[in-house]
């Protein structure tokens, strides 16, 4: 492949795997690394790369390693990541303060609840094991096949299959368990809050009603509502939707709350 | 017994008695790759999920380290246990002063694998509250039964 090509097919991969690493690292900084990191390892590896997988497999297994050895993917949260965070936003007026400024003045500053879901998701997945968050990204947002994902994280065929079961069947039960979306008796309602924040003329239950993971809440279907709340995610670029401005302050909010959090744990 | 004796894969449990021990065997037949029963077996907080038997497991299921389970077979009671053998994909052994579980995985002549469970109780004082100790019959084929299936989930998802 030349470079000229290959520069040509970076671009094309640029928006899935600058994502991908930002919902494993939590960071913008380390997304924007990182992706760097990818292309000038993968521009001096160009004459190793004999095409047997595709060049987005080849750049998402180089992305993988590297996140792999960061300090920030390797770092885990907890189920309960947005209590601990909502508690902290709740004493840290300048975090409001600054949000409604994006609100009020970024083109990409408007909240929208599915805009959060998918925020939602990707500070949660951080309560996985490494290698099960990765495979739920991997397969179920970024499209992958497991015999690709094998490849992307160099092991075998069974593990994938063992962690995609494992990690799909740990964050069902708990958006079951935490999801007022999905549950009534769920305690978390910081989509619904937050929308009455920013959109206060809005009505809150008609805009959530509007999800496709909301309407079918009712019947109860587990699987299906999971794969309902993969499609929001598989929709948004977390650095060029139209929310992208206010949630990636959100984020960085939950990772420096997070990392906070777990110094003191570690004290 | 030795677990090479122990000829049926039906998920039955049998149990031999002496006066100073019970032994509690189950075989079962499990279609699906060994990493995956060796990662169900050793991932201690993930138990409760799949495992109707054990109510939880906190610790590390590694080489010498302790772990604390309760199970469903006395609610009220934490087991206290040593990780005493860790061969992966083959072999896992957990046990106290009282007794050890051996968990074996054995290649079968089709290519699957027979999973093995034998739990030896017993000791000096063993005769005098062994009638105390409830059976391991019914806990243990459950157990089996619930590993080969959600093994074989996991191997069958696409």
């Amino acid at each position: 492949m030349t470079t000229e090509l290959f520069n040509q097919e970076f671009e094309t991969v640029t928006g899935p795997l600058k994502s991908y690493i930002l919902r494993i690292t939590a960071s913008i900084a380390d997304a924007e690394d990182i992706l760097q990191d990818t292309y000038i390892k993968a521009l001096e590896k160009l004459s190793t790369f004999r095409e047997e997988s595709s060049l987005k497999t080849w750049l998402f297994t180089i992305a993988s390693n590297l996140a792999k050895d960061n300090l920030r993917a390797q770092k885990r949260w907890v189920e309960n990541v947005t209590d601990i965070t909502k508690e902290a936003a709740l004493t840290h007026k300048e975090f409001f303060e600054e949000a409604m400024n994006i609100r009020q003045t970024s083109p990409q500053g408007q909240f929208e609840v599915k805009e959060h879901i998918a925020f939602c998701f990707t500070c949660i997945s951080k309560s996985l094991p490494l290698e099960q968050q990765l495979c739920i990204f991997l397969k179920e947002v970024y499209e992958f096949k497991v015999a690709e994902i094998q490849t992307i994280l160099n092991t075998t065929e069974a593990m994938v299959k063992y962690y995609l079961h494992t990690g799909r069947s740990k964050m069902i039960n708990i958006f079951e368990g935490r999801c007022a979306l999905i549950n009534k008796e769920g305690a978390c309602h910081q989509c619904s809050e937050l929308n009455g924040i920013f959109n206060p003329k809005q009505n809150t239950q008609h805009e959530i009603m509007k999800i496709e993971m909301a309407k079918e809440a009712e019947k109860g279907d587990k699987e299906h509502l999971f794969d309902l709340r993969m499609s929001i995610l598989k929709e948004i670029d977390p650095f060029k939707s139209k929310a992208s401005a206010l949630q990636l302050h959100h984020l960085e909010h939950n990772r420096q709350v997070m990392e906070k959090y777990s110094e003191k744990k570690s004290v | 017994m030795t677990t090479t004796e122990i000829k049926q894969t039906n998920g039955k449990a049998t149990t031999e008695r002496t006066t100073f021990s019970r032994t509690t065997s189950v075989s079962i037949e499990i279609k699906a790759d060994p990493s995956i029963i060796w990662a169900l077996l050793t991932k201690a907080s993930d138990y409760p999920r799949w495992n109707s038997t054990v109510t939880s497991i906190q610790g590390s299921i590694a080489l010498g380290e302790t772990i604390l389970l309760k199970s469903t077979l006395d609610a009220k009671r934490t087991f206290k246990l040593k990780v005493k053998e860790w061969e992966p994909e083959k072999r896992l052994a957990w046990g106290d002063g009282m007794g050890n579980r051996v968990y074996t995985l054995e290649k079968s002549a089709n290519g699957n694998v027979i999973f093995i469970m034998n739990e030896k109780i017993g000791g000096p004082v063993f005769p005098l509250f062994a009638k105390m100790i409830p059976s391991f019959d019914q806990s243990f084929e459950q157990f089996a039964k619930d590993l080969k299936k959600e093994s074989e989930t996991i191997m069958n998802s696409k």
